[in-house]
């Protein structure tokens, strides 16, 4: 078993890891930048190194200091939580190295997963299905044949396309024809170039990924979906496990895909497949994410496993007590994040000094912040301070727990999306679980109509 | 609230050995090699990065000092390099105690038989002997053996009438051979003499440090001279002149960018752009032709000569919106390559030039520079030139002349500029000097006044076969301002002093002061620039029609005729 884990990291992650290896037993070490010096996670760490000035550039992304303070701390494992080099294939190839264990996959695992072409070509292999698209076409005739392959609705994009140009979406194959030559027309005059690629275009999908385990020996279980649909600008606001869309022939469907997905990159450790689900139930892998991730705190809580102790058990090299069997999903578990920003002024940050906090508590209510009265946000990094997690037998009680959570949750001193968040979770729609990853903005569009 | 203290921390208790595998046992070390420290800004940095980047630090961006055969890998094209010349042995001319020991540990040491290598190589494709010191080996300091490679590798280059590129780094002259050394100097100058005599290209690159007695030889002898950003480069070392004078160097003297701005560089390149930047100059070198431009008829022509009166077109002429030198580099030449510096004092951004390709055929540009807004005048003082830029002018010209290339001027000034310092660096000689050369400059000159052709300060670039005027550029003994102000003392008449001075491109046309006129749109700004441009182009093409094939004598007694009829 490792003996002192280095976080590589800041904010409720770096607390959160800080706190399993406690309850573990295993010494801590915090690396913190100048402006994290009064940071939660500085401060409960075992021992904590500065390496360097504010900007992440400099500090949380400088793979030298880290690997330095390792060394200077003697810690034998390096933890990267999410972010920064949590997914940097040559930070973990230089624990590798250096002896360090790197608590996550195999550098060249995270090299492969994190190149899109790569990862497509190997998900097709292992026969996980990714959202059916074609070769190059140039020709009208030969794209409609592509098409009826593809199968409608049919977004058309310009090879060099960007910012919408030269993209069309064809819903039937009568509109094909004139949608792909406005669409090459316009990649001409945009790009000067009239290479054309199609791709099954994934109407109103949900936002499903599912959370797996897999270990050193090969075995490889998966723990569930979480259902991160409610998201603005791609960023994730809310999640939830299990997801409404979901029945258990479908669960266990796509878990067994995502089982696949995993051994046929060789995976070790904590991972995440995301998918696209389509109305009918069609889904298409979109990425694999080779880190812990923010929303985890929903699959602990309806399998009832840590999934960070597990990682350092992985990453200790042993083995899964348990195998798919054993896992089972109990109740229902909700995530919001909670950012330092103000919803009113486009969600510009709002970093500053906590003058006063109050977190709800009690039955099925987790809070994993990084804050504490007193505490100034800096204006440096990511401007998510806390999750609030609930958990209740069903999705109804889960939603009456977070709103009432929300309803008490008190930050002064600086903005944040709370009410906004009281707002979402009040919606009909939201309620009923009737939603896909185009609800924030049609919420917005509902507003700036009334 | 403060926290700090008031968590209780891990205690470590060591678990009962579980069984598993993975967790490595030994410690972890940092294994030799893989971190190191930049000089400069004394950061860890990885090596690996350091060696894939150029050897420049990826923090600070300073430039670590390169080995010879790195930096050839780095320029040449893979596996072209043919070295020559390797194993001379060097000698001990003062029979120094321990040199010889020194020379044979440092060759085991680095692998090197001397402080540079020298072959043929291509880069890009293009042909060149290139020569590259070495600064692990008695900090590259020039004896025998150094010179002597250089020198032999120099006459190889003008038997295969190749060019020469020098990449230099050196403390100078080597103490432990005495005035040996001193004397590798003039070798290899005398041989540059000989190559340059052949009419062949040499391009110098100095690295960190270039100085002494290499500075002072083959290093500054350059047709280009190249430096690596921040390299230091001088004769006398920085310790020496204030240990001389008794004061402090200002920062930054000294280097790249000290000489870039007094005048001796050409330009500073970064190591990440070398390659490209050495074969671009290269291809420049080579011989090409000039593929004819296609002439639509119908577009030429596009405007006819119109009736405005001599003062408007003097307001015209230095209108702030009217397309300056620099946008006639841009829109009427290809390729082309800023050089800097007159190689004695200065280099004056009021004149801009370099080599370019027209229609494929490589040629010097030479334009006076107004700026494009306030900002940019500044910069180039408005366009008046100091004796510097004359001086820039006449070497880039005496430079295409060596490589056969035709030169056009664009000129375009209120005047050489007026002031102390241009007085006491020689303003009048510099423009004579010009005046004096040109008439004799053995390839075809062509000169477009484009704007204001401000006197002396205009006719230093205007001793051409050919001297055109865009339809409303003026040129002039001076400005109507002055001319009214010296002859009635009233600067107020200038309205009327333009009117009988003969400026206008009409009237200088009829005096035969000029051959053309190019006929401008209403406003002409950089919007409909284009046009004139094209129109410009072609007859540029096809006054080279007319000229390229005139033999020397001919061209410039031809010149010299059109001057002396006037």
């Amino acid at each position: 078993m490792v003996k002192k884990v280095l976080v590589a990291n800041r904010g409720e992650i770096a607390v959160r890891i800080i706190r399993a290896c406690r309850e573990m037993g295993i010494q801590t070490v915090a690396v913190y930048s100048e402006a994290d010096k009064e940071a939660l996670h500085t401060q409960l760490a075992d021992e904590a190194v500065c390496i360097g000035p504010a900007p992440a550039s400099e500090s949380y992304l400088s793979m030298e200091r880290i690997i330095s303070a390792t060394m200077i701390t003697g810690a034998d494992a390096v933890h990267p939580g999410f972010g920064f080099l949590s997914e940097n294939y040559r930070f973990a190839q230089l624990c590798e190295t250096c002896g360090i264990v790197f608590i996550g996959p195999r550098a060249e695992v995270m090299q492969k997963m994190g190149q899109k072409a790569e990862a497509r070509r190997t998900m097709i292999q292992a026969g996980v299905p990714v959202i059916p698209g074609s070769q190059e076409v140039y020709d009208a005739k030969e794209a409609s044949v592509r098409a009826d392959e593809i199968g409608y609705p049919v977004i058309i994009k310009a090879a060099l396309g960007g910012g919408g140009k030269g993209m069309r979406v064809a819903f039937e194959r009568e509109e094909f024809e004139s949608c792909f030559l406005t669409a090459q027309k316009e990649a001409r005059a945009s790009f000067g170039d009239d290479t054309m690629y199609l791709e099954h275009f994934v109407e109103h999908p949900r936002h499903i990924e599912f959370q797996i385990l897999a270990d050193t020996y090969g075995n490889v279980v998966h723990l569930g979906e979480r259902d991160c649909s409610i998201q603005r600008n791609h960023q994730k606001m809310i999640e939830e496990s299990p997801s409404v869309a979901i029945s258990g022939e479908l669960r266990s469907h796509m878990g067994e895909a995502a089982v696949k997905a995993a051994k046929a990159v060789g995976y070790t450790g904590a991972g995440t497949i995301e998918f696209l689900l389509e109305n009918d139930g069609s889904f298409y892998f979109m990425e694999m994410n080779t880190r812990i991730q923010v929303e985890h705190p929903v699959t602990e809580w309806v399998t009832g496993l840590d999934l960070i102790k597990e990682q350092i058990r992985i990453a200790s090299g042993l083995e899964l007590p348990y195998g798919q069997q054993d896992i089972r999903l109990k109740g229902h578990a909700i995530e919001c994040r909670i950012n330092a920003e103000n919803p009113k002024q486009k969600f510009r940050p709002c970093p500053g000094t906590i003058t006063d906090l109050y977190l709800p508590g009690g039955q099925g209510i987790r809070i994993d912040a990084a804050i504490y009265s007193g505490y100034t946000v800096p204006p440096y990094y990511d401007p998510m301070i806390a999750k609030l997690i609930v958990h209740a037998d069903t999705r109804e009680e889960a939603v009456a727990k977070l709103r009432s959570a929300l309803g008490e949750t008190i930050i002064e001193g600086i903005d944040t999306n709370i009410d906004y968040l009281y707002e979402i979770t009040g919606n009909e729609r939201y309620r009923q679980g009737n939603f896909d990853i185009g609800f924030i903005e049609m919420l917005g569009q509902e507003e700036d109509s009334v | 609230m403060k926290l700090k203290g008031m968590f209780k921390k891990t205690c470590y208790e060591p678990q009962k050995s579980t069984s598993g595998h993975g967790t490595a046992n030994q410690k972890p070390e940092v294994p030799d090699g893989l971190l190191k420290k930049c000089n400069i800004c004394k950061a860890a940095i990885f090596s690996e990065e350091v060696k894939n980047g150029h050897y420049i630090c990826p923090k600070c961006h300073g430039y670590f000092r390169m080995d010879a055969y790195r930096r050839i890998e780095m320029i040449v094209d893979a596996g072209s390099f043919e070295e020559w010349d390797k194993g001379i042995a060097s000698g001990n001319p003062l029979h120094y105690k321990g040199y010889e020991e020194k020379l044979d540990t440092l060759r085991e040491k680095t692998g090197l038989d001397e402080a540079v290598i020298t072959g043929e190589a291509k880069i890009c494709g293009s042909r060149a002997v290139i020569g590259v010191c070495d600064g692990r080996f008695l900090m590259a300091s020039m004896g025998r053996v150094v010179g002597e490679k250089i020198t032999r590798a120099v006459e190889r280059a003008v038997e295969k009438r190749l060019p020469v590129i020098l990449f230099a780094c050196s403390g100078g002259a080597r103490m432990q051979e005495g005035i040996v050394s001193l004397m590798q100097m003039v070798k290899t100058s005398a041989a540059l003499k000989r190559h340059s005599e052949a009419g062949l290209l040499f391009i110098s690159v100095l690295t960190d440090p270039t100085t002494g007695g290499v500075t002072a030889s083959f290093a500054m002898l350059g047709d280009v001279i190249l430096a690596e950003p921040n390299a230091l480069i001088g004769f006398a070392g920085p310790r020496v002149i204030e240990q001389t004078i008794g004061q402090k160097l200002p920062k930054g003297f000294q280097r790249s960018e000290f000489l870039l701005e007094h005048g001796f560089l050409d330009a500073i390149v970064g190591r990440e752009e070398e390659r490209e930047v050495l074969s671009g100059l290269l291809k420049l070198h080579e011989p090409s032709e000039r593929q004819g431009c296609e002439k639509d008829e119908a577009e030429r022509a596009a405007y006819s000569v119109k009736e405005i009166d001599a003062w408007e077109r003097v307001q015209i002429s230095r209108q702030k919106d009217r397309p300056v030198g620099r946008d006639y580099i841009d829109g009427l030449f290809t390729d082309f390559v800023e050089l800097h510096g007159d190689r004695y004092y200065k280099d004056d951004t009021a004149v801009i030039g370099g080599i370019a390709k027209f229609h494929g055929r490589p040629v010097t540009v030479i334009a006076q520079a107004k700026g494009r807004d306030v900002k940019e005048n500044v910069k180039r003082n408005f366009g008046m030139p100091s004796p510097e830029g004359y001086r820039k002018a006449l070497r880039l010209m005496k430079q295409a002349e060596k490589f056969n290339r035709p030169v056009f001027c664009f000129v375009d000034t209120p005047g050489a500029f007026c002031g102390l310092e241009a007085e006491e660096r020689g303003q009048g000689e510099a423009i004579a000097r010009n005046l004096f050369e040109m008439s004799d400059l053995k390839v075809p000159v062509l000169s477009v006044v484009i704007g204001e052709g401000g006197s002396g300060g205009a006719l230093a670039m205007a001793v051409a076969d050919e001297v055109w005027m865009l339809e409303n550029a003026v040129y002039s003994i001076l400005s109507p301002e002055g001319f009214a102000a010296i002859l009635w003392k009233d600067s107020k008449r200038a309205r009327e002093a333009a009117g009988i001075m003969k400026l206008t491109s009409g009237d200088l046309k009829k005096l035969g002061i000029i051959e053309k006129i190019i006929p401008e749109p209403e406003v002409l700004t950089i919007n409909n620039f284009k046009e004139l441009t094209r129109e410009l182009e072609y007859r540029m093409d096809e006054f080279l029609d007319r000229y390229e094939s005139v033999d020397k004598e001919t061209l410039t007694a031809r010149r010299y005729e059109r001057f002396r009829a006037m």
